[in-house]
């Protein structure tokens, strides 16, 4: 056993730290909202930033443009990004595109597309959930039908983070209808303003905009934007939504421990009845309890993230950790808003709102955390099944068809 | 970072897993729960033959010179089979006393005894107050003199030889090394749910040599300090095994058990509960290592040990209820091996210090500033304090 960081990560560390110190992250223009995942908000002049640094494209292969760093290195970054506070966030969606991309991308994807994301010039919209087609994912309506040298889609997508944002979809869609359920489906990388394409904003309970829903209609995409082999595009959905869980979730203890500090700092300077709220024993409990939920998650995180440097097998491991992130969250979020008491509900930039009106936006972001990206629902079902190999439930006996 | 034991530790878990299984069957576990002794000499010989009670223990006082992490894999395992008897007490915290504080004649006196399984011995710290806190330790001794008073919750008093008694040496927090058939000495037991044994020592006069301090007069805090955390790493890793446990009977449960022509595991309800189970066990785990390799690597590790022990304590009694609950009404019987292994869990979390008493080890670790708490009439709880 180690728990330590091996020296070359350590200095990488360092010099993300050196790095942030330059480039102060509040300095940055935000593009886009901070969904509280952890990974701060939307800004393409930090994403360009650590393009410029070499970071995005450090563990790609050498034939791609890459230093063929080991996939720690990403860890460290995002971690050091996190603590900071730094608003990253369309990395993790870039880093699994490219992976998708230098697995099984074709030439045209490889040659057009990674270039740009290694520059942090492109970001990714998922369009996986359409309106009927949530937790049952299978049962998605959109379609793409081949048209000579092109695909036409038409379909509905929704909760397409960022979409307005970003410069291309992650298009989910139905190539085939074959006997198997599972079968049959493509993904398509597809440039935002491609004809055809209506991208509406959904204004969520913050009050800001962060989803989308995408209205495809009769949308060309050249065959050569299918990413992964056709028809197969299940399996590849599979193991990106397994990495989305890892990788969109792993900065959530730093960023979790860097909420816990300014509640620890709240508590130390405000005073009530005459003496700092941090004296109040139940406060002091609660807070340290948290603490040690926050310890426990980034360990979770990193034993998984060594499940996968090592290439062992992951069955259950991303599908726990990621409701674990989610849940600890939202009970930092519930705790914060205890110890803000009245002034809890003020929003950022409102007079007397305290530790910057922060701590109501994760309150009312986390809330979406434990059912974005799968429920906590479906995926305590997935760990019971697929890592303790307890039997399914029976599935209806007239399985609908994708009409 | 590697999470993974070594390979001398992989062969030290699955020797432990598979001699727990044939001579520390749950047959034997439920019969010395039941028995007013509850200790298997033959037993704890065999552990003794296999180096077991000298693991902490330098080669050449008769160890095997591990590390406390090695100690900690060991224990999780014992913890799994729910072996009882006086193991933690003595191979873990009063042997770490003894090799942190005993004077160069103590050690080669007692460690290749207590290495060897020919002595035991356990610590008498806890008083009225039932604080494993130094500071609440008020029993006077003078030394040499004689000393009167008494020690509660003294584990495994019966079958110790020799007992490291915490006391006050002209007010100084200091301990003492006494063997146990002292003149004075009585052993009056206590008796508690979890089958463990526990005694109130009680001492009338008992005399007190000079050679029986145990380092010197007023160290008493800095020296028990590295014996406590070592002892409640041990009694975590007693519950991250025992938890383990539960869920591997658990989920065993929910394959087999049929209800409503289907295995209950085939339900979302069960299955969600044995999914938490999962997470509360691997938690548990990860925090026990982490800070079991910092204290074994000498780093400091007072905050892990303590968010460690504090986290163990509240998921694996999670995990012991959610059992329960899973196994239903059959888990009622005294027959049925979860109760043990959830009344050892609870024993094991308020031992060493309870979720509370480590809690505020975390709380001033994080910086929340330390005077003393508030009194408990200004202390009133407003209804935004109740978690959701």
């Amino acid at each position: 056993m180690n728990f330590d960081f091996t020296e070359a990560e350590q200095a990488f560390a360092e010099e993300v730290r050196l790095f942030l110190r330059a480039n102060p992250p509040e300095t940055f223009p935000i593009d886009g909202m901070d969904a509280g995942y952890g990974s701060g908000a939307h800004s393409r002049a930090f994403l360009r930033a650590l393009g410029a640094q070499g970071w995005l494209s450090m563990c790609w292969p050498k034939t791609h443009g890459g230093r063929e760093q080991p996939m720690f290195m990403k860890l460290v970054l995002m971690e050091e990004l996190a603590l900071a506070g730094a608003p990253f966030g369309p990395l993790a969606g870039c880093w699994q595109t490219a992976d998708a991309i230098i697995e099984f991308g074709t030439e045209r994807l490889r040659r057009e597309v990674l270039p740009a994301i290694a520059r942090g010039e492109a970001t990714f919209w998922q369009g996986y959930s359409e309106p009927d087609a949530g937790s049952d994912l299978l049962a998605l309506k959109t379609e793409a039908r081949r048209d000579g040298d092109h695909y036409v889609i038409r379909g509905h997508k929704i909760w397409s983070s960022h979409a307005g944002i970003a410069t291309y979809g992650l298009v989910f869609a139905r190539t085939s209808r074959e006997a198997r359920r599972s079968r049959g489906f493509s993904m398509f990388v597809v440039a935002n303003g491609t004809p055809g394409m209506d991208i509406r904003p959904i204004r969520s309970l913050t009050g800001e905009v962060y989803h989308h829903e995408v209205f495809l209609d009769d949308v060309r995409v050249p065959a050569d934007l299918v990413l992964g082999p056709a028809g197969e595009g299940f399996q590849a959905l599979l193991n990106g939504l397994d990495a989305d869980r890892f990788w969109g979730r792993f900065y959530k203890a730093p960023a979790l421990g860097r909420v816990l500090r300014q509640l620890v700092d709240y508590a130390n300077m405000t005073p009530v009845r005459g003496a700092p709220l941090a004296r109040d024993p139940l406060v002091r409990r609660r807070l340290a309890a948290i603490a040690a939920d926050i310890t426990a998650l980034r360990l979770i995180f990193y034993r998984t993230g060594c499940l996968i440097r090592d290439g062992a097998p992951l069955t259950y491991e991303t599908a726990m950790a990621k409701v674990y992130a989610d849940e600890t969250g939202q009970k930092l979020a519930r705790l914060g808003m205890d110890l803000l008491g009245v002034w809890g509900p003020l929003r950022e930039g409102s007079r007397w709102a305290k530790l910057g009106g922060q701590i109501s936006h994760l309150y009312l972001t986390t809330l979406g955390h434990t059912i974005a990206g799968g429920t906590a629902e479906i995926l305590r079902t997935s760990v019971a099944v697929r890592g303790l190999g307890l039997p399914s439930e029976p599935k209806p006996a007239a399985e609908p068809r994708a009409r | 970072m590697d999470f993974r034991p070594s390979p001398a530790q992989q062969i030290l878990i699955s020797t432990a897993r598979a001699f727990l299984r044939q001579h520390c069957p749950p047959e034997l576990v439920q019969r010395l729960a039941l028995d007013e002794r509850g200790f298997d000499e033959t037993l704890w010989r065999r552990m003794a033959e296999l180096g077991w009670p000298g693991l902490l223990i330098p080669l050449e006082l008769g160890g095997s010179a591990g590390s406390l992490l090695d100690v900690i894999l060991l224990v999780e395992e014992m913890g799994r089979a729910g072996l009882p008897g006086p193991f933690v007490t003595s191979a873990v915290v009063a042997t770490s006393l003894l090799l942190a504080a005993g004077s160069p004649a103590q050690q080669k006196r007692l460690l290749p005894t207590l290495a060897a399984g020919e002595r035991v011995a356990t610590l008498a710290l806890v008083e009225e107050s039932g604080s494993f806190d130094l500071d609440a330790v008020t029993l006077e001794c003078a030394v040499p003199g004689r000393l009167t008073g008494r020690k509660l919750l003294v584990k495994d008093a019966h079958v110790a030889d020799d007992l490291v008694v915490a006391v006050r040496v002209g007010g100084h927090a200091s301990l003492i090394l006494v063997p146990a058939d002292r003149p004075g000495i009585a052993r009056l037991p206590l008796d508690a749910i979890s089958g463990e044994k526990l005694f109130e020592v009680t001492f009338d006069g008992v005399e007190v040599r000079p050679d029986d301090l145990l380092g010197a007069v007023g160290d008493g805090h800095e020296l028990l300090a590295g014996a406590l955390q070592a002892g409640a790493m041990a009694r975590a890793a007693e519950m991250v095994g025992g938890a383990q446990h539960v869920l591997e009977l658990a989920v065993e449960h929910a394959k087999t058990r049929v209800q409503g022509g289907r295995p209950i595991g085939g339900y979302q309800a069960i299955q969600h509960a044995c999914a938490d189970l999962v997470r509360d066990v691997e938690a548990s785990r990860a925090l026990l290592y982490a800070a079991a390799w910092k204290m074994a690597e000498g780093l400091p590790a007072e905050s892990d040990a303590a968010q460690a022990k504090a986290y163990a304590g509240e998921a694996c009694l999670a995990v012991a209820r959610r059992g329960h609950q899973i196994f239903g009404a059959i888990s009622y019987c005294e027959e049925h091996p979860l109760h043990l292994i959830h009344k050892r869990i609870q024993a094991a979390s308020v031992e060493f210090g309870d979720g509370q008493f480590h809690l505020e080890t975390v709380a001033r670790a994080i910086g929340l500033v330390s005077e003393a708490p508030l009194p408990p009439s200004e202390a009133t709880i407003s209804p935004r304090d109740f978690p959701g």
